[in-house]
This record gives C-alpha cells, structure tokens and sequence, in this order.
C-alpha cells in the first residue's frame, strides 16, 4: 500500500493505528485487570446445575432471541442491534484490510461492507431519533449515550463513501483521510467511552450465567 | 405434649429446671443493639458513605455499575416500570443510575474528568435522597431486569450493595431495621420467646391431633438425629399457625422424619434487603449451630420465598460452606408426591380455580420452578398459568423487604398492577404462593384491584387434600 497512497496517509494508516491500538489495548488491560481484582462472587452452596453451562448458555444468549423477553418482544430491534454490530466488526475490518490486505477488498466484498454501512447508518438515524424522543430512553441518556450513537453513525456514513470511492480505485481521497482520522480518534476514544461496552460484556454475562447456571434456572434442560 | 427427646428420661425436677432454664435464655445476641438511625443524609454521612464505597464493590457490583449502555430493554421487565408507566423514574437502568452516577463519578476515568459527559455526578445530599427513594422504595430487587438485561446487569446485586452503604450509615427504612434489630437481639424476627414458641408448636400440635386420621402426629422438637429440620417464618406461630399445622400434616402423612429447633427456626433474613453482611451470617450462624446441636442431616425451609434463597444459596457462602443439605418443603413435597408417599383427592378443591405466583426469591433466584407446579397438579384439575411465570414471573411488589417499609406502602401496591393484571386474566379463584411476604402483598392488591380470589400457600393446598388412613 505504501506505494500506492502517499507516506503520510500511509503513516496515519499503519504506524498510528498501531500505537493507537497498542493505547486502546492498555486501557482495556487495565479495566480488566481492575475488574478481576474484585472479589468474585462466591457460589460455595451445592449446585443444582452447571456453571460452566451457564456461563456458555448466558454468553450465547445473544444468538437466541427468544431466549429473553426482552428481545423477544422486540425483534425488530434485535434485528437492528444484529445488523448495526456485525456492520460495526465489517467497519473495523474494513480498517485492517484496506491497508493491510487490500486483495481482499475487492468490489465485491466492499459492496457487501458497504450494504452493512448503508443499513447500519440508516439504523443509526433511528436509535439517535428514538434517543432524543422516547421519554424512557431520554430520562436514561447521557451526553456520552448521544455522541456514541452520533458517532458510529457518522462513521459508518464515511465508510460507505469511502468505500464507494475506494471501488472505483481510489486508494487515497479525503473521504478515505477522514475515515483513518475517525479510527484513530475511536481507538483513542472508545476505552473512556460506552462504546467499550463489549470488553465488559463476557464479564456480565459469565457471572450471570454462572450464578443463575449453577442454580439450575438457565438451561434447565441440561441440569443433573 | 410436643416430644422434646433432649429431656427424655430426665427425672422431674430436672424437667423443670430444664424448663426454667428454657424460659431464661436469653436467645439472640447477648448485648441487645438499637440501629441508629437517620432521618437524613448529612455531609458526615455522606463523607462515610464514600469511604465504604470501594468495599462493597465485588466484581459482580463493579460490572453492573460500568456495563449499562443505556438501552432501555429493562424498562419493560420491571413491575414498578410497568405497573406504573407514567413514572418513567423507575426504569431500572434509571434507578440504577442513581448509584452509577455516583460510581462512575469515583471510578470512571471519563467521569472523573468531564463527568458530565457520562452522567457522572458527585455523592451529594440530592442524590442520596434519590438513592434512598429509589433503591429503597423503588427495587424489590426481584432480578427481571437482570434477566432481560442483554449486559447481564446484575440489578439485584447492585442494589442490595447501594442499601448496605445506606444502611451502614443509618439511612434505612425504620421498619425494616427494626425487624433486623429484633432479629439480632431475639433470635427471631418478631421477637418469640423460646417457651412462647414451645406453647404455640404444642397447641398446634394438640390441634392437629385432633383432626380426624391425624391422632399420631407429632411436631417434635429438639429431636436429635431426625432427618429434617424444619424452619419457619415467625409469622407463622406468630399470626398463621395453620401453616404450621399443615405443613406438620403433610410431613406426617408421608412419614418425614423431621424436627423442629425450640432455639433458633426463624428461616427469614431480612439482612438480606438491608445488605449487611455481618447480620446476615450471624442469623444463618445460628441456624447453623442447630443444625450441628441436633445433628440434623438436612435443613428444611419452610414456604418463605428469600428465606429459602437465603437458607439453599446464600448461607454456604456468609459461612464458607456448610456440612449439611439445604432443601425446601416445595422440593420434598415434589418428591414425596412422585414417591407416591402420599395421596391426594382432587375433588376437595373441585370448585375452584388456581394459579400460582412463582415467588423470585424461589423460581429466579432459587431455581424452584417445576417443583410447585408438580405439587399442584397432584392436588388439584384447575389450574392455570399465568403470562408470565417461573423465573420470568413479575415481582408481586413485596419482595426486596418492601412490605417492611410503610412509607413506600402506596408506590408497593400500585406496582402490583400487573401481577393483579395477570392473575386477574386466570380466572383464579385461589392464588397459590410459597411466600409470606408474597402473602402480603398478593392480599393487599386482590384487595386494592378487586380481585376476589383467596390466597393460599401449598402446604395449605395439599393439606386439605390429603387422604388420610
């Protein structure tokens, strides 16, 4: 790629990152060590059922809508929240393959990314509308809930041009400036933010499967 | 005569003296204690409060308070939210939020520099007060949102960690204290003497002889070597005897070998709603040294939904594991029905219509889901469920404590609406429940929302049905 974009797109898109995301994985090792350094919950009663089963049963649940009412009762936004994450890991990878393996990025692949983009800005618009308008979810919000949504959906807006303009060849654009810029300013920005809500994900969703596991309420199917 | 096998073959006068000695204990803690109490937070209070802070935060508390995003998916899952959707203050993430802001105001890295960017805020007098409002009178920490939380936000946890700091303070709802006080200073929480409580199993035992087929019954105290020892709720001799009755009926007929401690057979643990750990481990001490006096082989929990939680789950961990088996009546009356140990006639029950409340205590957070409705379709034809159920059953509203704190008495029952809602839609004409403070709460809003329907436990349900001789 060096030979294709100019050395300082090329600075901004590999040595930056790099130490931008060796900063991103810092913090995170430091909210995780934080976190582990307080007492786990004990369970020392006798089990009904399987911890270990419910930490799995539990860190699946995301792949089972019907497994919480919640969900449940509202697939359409489960729907959204599948699409705008997987378009969220196809934006990140996108990040990596352009400067790193660009033979992956062919047409094809990026119109996919770009239908992911598409989609995931449009659901974007609507999470920031229901953000601002549903009395629930305003009495609930932050400034940091508003920029995060702000945020991605901008991001995902510059992708989709980015790499509208990178199909047709263009390796180096302002589109393509902005997009490296925005990586750069989420890998810095993400660790202090909502957004790195997936880091502490597997840790409320292990404790809660290996208590209510344990207990024989998850998965009760699978228990002695 | 209950059978107290301690003084068998014991000459009269030492009878007697062992009678005195009964009427003397003192049961509980030697030195009585008063909780001081606040009416208000002051900046010492407050000052403390963050000292205790980073001590209550265990791991479950720490990613509860940083892992809510905000989304809102609770806000259906809350009876309080539900039951009373105009007051959008009491969607868990934002009552949560009362404590979060306070956290993430100590320990976020964003909150410490721009804390309003994240919500953050420090512990002032107007935050406690909301604190106090809505994780006192506001959570029963029942735990549905936890189960509808895609985070796994542990509600419960967070919320029994917000009231221990409260509490440690003094700022906790009178009533609820003093039943932990009494609790602490009587050995049980509605403060029975040990020889009132002797008369109340004997009458109940006279009572219960006297019921056709049931003249061999016994309730035998302090019986060293049985089996089973069974604990009570102290409302039970205190103001429903009948459910000790019953139960004592249904152990009887299946031949249960079991006892019952004259010292300590108070099964609640109202530590449990106010956090304080320490109180919560000498209660369940105390249970435990009987079950090690009378050499018992399990400790039985009668029909009350956080004592059981408190006795099969919590107490191994307050006292680092414990040498016997914990079960319940639900459990054993499950089995002694499959064992065919008892029977039953539908037909006493024929006019009426069930449903039954899995108490969150129980089905949630005990993980006794199947073992009632085995029961109750061993005693009756008419049963039906209601929307929601087992562990995504909605809080009756007098969980978490919530019927020990009258100042919060009007935000309880409004919250009820949709259990009444829902039990209601049955048709039920009798509201079955293994839960006294469930009791409570389920009488107060049949009541309030003009449900005529009678509520009963199981024990109750099976007793009249038992088939005797």
């Amino acid at each position: 790629m060096k030979g294709e974009v100019s050395y300082a797109l090329y600075v901004l898109q590999e040595p930056v990152q790099y130490v931008c995301l060796g900063f991103m994985a810092l913090m995170y090792a430091m909210k995780i060590r934080q976190l582990l350094k307080k007492p786990a919950p004990p369970e020392k009663a006798e089990l009904k059922g399987d911890r270990f089963a419910g930490a799995v049963h539990s860190l699946a649940n995301v792949l089972r809508p019907w497994g919480m009412e919640s969900t449940r009762n509202h697939g359409y936004f489960y729907a959204e929240f599948v699409l705008f994450h997987i378009a969220v890991v196809l934006t990140i990878g996108s990040t990596f393959f352009i400067p790193l393996m660009p033979w992956v990025m062919t047409p094809f692949v990026s119109k996919v990314i770009m239908a992911f983009m598409g989609i995931a800005f449009l659901i974007g618009l609507r999470r920031i509308y229901r953000r601002f308008t549903t009395p629930e979810i305003r009495v609930i919000s932050s400034p940091d809930d508003y920029f995060a949504v702000i945020l991605m959906t901008v991001f995902f807006a510059v992708g989709f041009v980015t790499l509208g303009l990178w199909i047709e060849g263009r390796a180096e654009t302002g589109w393509m400036w902005l997009f490296f810029l925005m990586t750069t300013f989420f890998l810095l920005y993400v660790p202090f933010s909502k957004i790195s809500h997936y880091v502490l994900y597997p840790f409320g969703r292990v404790m809660f499967g290996q208590i209510f596991g344990g207990r024989g309420v998850l998965n009760r199917h699978q228990k002695a | 005569m209950a059978e107290v096998a301690e003084e068998k073959g014991q000459a009269a006068p030492e009878k007697v003296a062992a009678a005195k000695k009964k009427e003397a204990e003192k049961l509980g803690t030697q030195a009585g204690r008063k909780w001081p109490l606040k009416d208000e937070f002051t900046p010492e209070m407050l000052q403390r409060m963050e000292e205790i802070l980073p001590a209550k935060l265990s791991r479950v508390v720490a990613a509860s308070l940083a892992g809510c995003i905000h989304c809102g998916m609770c806000s259906d899952a809350c009876h309080y939210s539900v039951s009373i959707p105009e007051d959008k203050t009491l969607l868990p993430a934002y009552k949560a939020d009362r404590f979060r802001k306070w956290y993430k105001g100590r320990f976020d890295w964003m909150g410490k520099v721009f804390p309003w960017f994240v919500g953050a805020r420090k512990l002032d007098k107007d935050l406690a007060d909301e604190m106090y409002d809505k994780l006192w009178g506001g959570c029963t920490m029942c735990r549905r949102c936890t189960f509808n939380c895609p985070m796994g936000v542990d509600y419960g946890m967070l919320t029994r960690a917000a009231r221990a700091i409260m509490c440690e303070v003094g700022r906790v709802p009178k009533h609820l204290q003093d039943t932990v006080d009494t609790h602490y200073n009587h050995g049980n929480n509605m403060a029975v003497p040990r020889q009132e409580f002797i008369e109340t199993i004997e009458w109940v035992e006279e009572e219960l002889q006297s019921e056709e087929g049931c003249e061999n019954f016994k309730i035998p105290l302090d019986k060293k070597g049985a089996r089973y020892m069974l604990t009570l709720n102290p409302r039970e001799p205190k103001y429903y005897p009948l459910t000790i009755q019953a139960t004592a009926k249904v152990l009887n007929a299946a031949g249960i070998d079991f006892t019952i401690s004259s010292r300590y057979w108070d099964l609640t643990n109202y530590a449990m709603f106010n956090g304080i750990d320490s109180d919560a481990k000498l209660f369940a001490s105390w249970l435990f040294d009987e079950m090690k006096r009378l050499e018992v082989e399990y400790l039985l929990s009668g029909e009350c939904g956080h004592g059981y939680r408190g006795l099969r789950w919590e107490m191994a961990n307050w006292l680092g594991g414990v040498p016997y088996k914990v079960t319940s009546v639900m459990e054993l009356f499950a089995e002694v029905i499959g064992q065919g140990r008892i029977r039953l006639d539908k037909s006493v029950w024929k006019d009426d219509v069930f449903t039954y409340h899995d108490s969150c205590n129980i089905a949630r957070s005990g993980g006794i889901t199947e073992e009632p409705r085995t029961i109750i379709l061993a005693a009756v034809d008419n049963f039906r469920e209601m929307e929601h159920n087992r562990e995504h059953s909605f809080c009756c509203g007098g969980g978490g404590g919530a019927l020990a704190m009258p100042e919060f008495a009007g935000r309880r029952i409004k919250a009820g609406k949709v259990k009444a809602d829902e039990i209601r839609a049955t048709g039920a004409t009798v509201v079955l429940q293994s839960c006294h403070n469930c009791t409570d709460q389920l009488k107060e809003i049949c009541e309030h929302f003009k449900i005529h329907a009678k509520v009963m436990n199981l024990a109750e349900l099976l007793s009249e049905a038992l088939v005797l001789g």
